[in-house]
């Protein structure tokens, strides 16, 4: 079983269309390079709104947070969006004391995240 | 009840990944480094785990033992991110595996890990990296969650013992 999963969607909303990212599994230092990898070819399509679905996601330590931070600074200089959604107990732990929750928007679900 | 059972095998699986633990007496003296007070008298036995890269099996051990300690979910979250981002400097900056040790007295649960990496910076975890900072956020949360941080760091490596209260 791989620690880490992450599946990719295009999806559409009221006409939009955004990039849904499924991050699933536990986030850490052995795993953020292939994590910052397929974040970064997601960031290269260029979207408008890019959508991390985090609720399957039980771990995430601070190198995985950079490799979030870092796509949110990318999608600020393109003009698009980045959305959190649905982060677990341990997840949105480190996100409200690094207080990254403050910087990228986190929401109950990919439907109000995608409705902006 | 399916998420519980997944959970507590997905644990198992974990652990059986690490190497059997060993069970380490609380002599004065053997575990605590030189410059550390020795370990508290009345401490139990202590449990031993040595690490290399294998840190969702280190989350998995701290997270029993929290649990079992007493500690409430939010405060063993707490104590399994604390642990993580120690053992992940192992991973990124020591060229040799680590060790937790894990110990529990009347009001603590205390884990240690140790490595042979060196910290340069006293004031390392002290002060609050920016969000723009490309690191250094690992021993700050660190030091933000946990009730007590002592760290002992000379050129033969680096001992980090995180302590948290036990609900009294």
């Amino acid at each position: 079983m791989d620690l880490l999963t992450v599946s990719v969607t295009a999806r559409e909303s009221a006409g939009e269309s955004y990039t849904l990212v499924e991050i699933a599994g536990e986030a850490d230092v052995t795993n953020t390079d292939e994590l910052r990898r397929l974040l970064d070819e997601e960031v290269a399509q260029q979207p408008r709104t890019l959508i991390i679905d985090l609720s399957g996601l039980r771990f995430m330590d601070s190198s995985a947070l950079h490799a979030l931070l870092r796509v949110n600074r990318s999608m600020d200089r393109q003009g698009g969006v980045l959305a959190l959604v649905s982060p677990q107990a341990a997840v949105a732990k480190i996100l409200r004391l690094t207080t990254a929750d403050r910087l990228i928007p986190v929401f109950d679900s990919v439907t109000e995240a995608a409705a902006g | 009840m399916a998420r519980d059972a997944e959970t507590a095998q997905r644990d198992t699986a974990a652990e059986d990944a690490l190497a059997r633990p060993s069970l380490v007496r609380p002599t004065a003296g053997a575990v605590a480094p030189s410059g550390f007070s020795g370990l508290p008298g009345s401490a139990d036995d202590i449990m031993s785990y040595p690490y290399t890269t294998d840190l969702a099996a280190i989350r998995a051990v701290v997270q029993r033992h929290a649990v079992k300690a007493g500690l409430s979910e939010a405060r063993a979250i707490d104590l399994v991110l604390a642990v993580s981002e120690v053992a992940g400097n192992t991973v990124r900056h020591a060229k040799s595996p680590g060790q937790l040790q894990i110990w529990c007295d009347a009001k603590q649960i205390i884990c240690q890990l140790h490595d042979e990496g060196v910290i340069t910076d006293p004031l390392a975890g002290r002060r609050r990296p920016s969000l723009e900072a490309r690191g250094g956020h690992g021993l700050w949360i660190v030091n933000e969650v946990c009730d007590q941080v002592d760290i002992l760091s000379d050129e033969t490596g680096t001992t980090i013992r995180m302590h948290m209260d036990l609900p009294g």
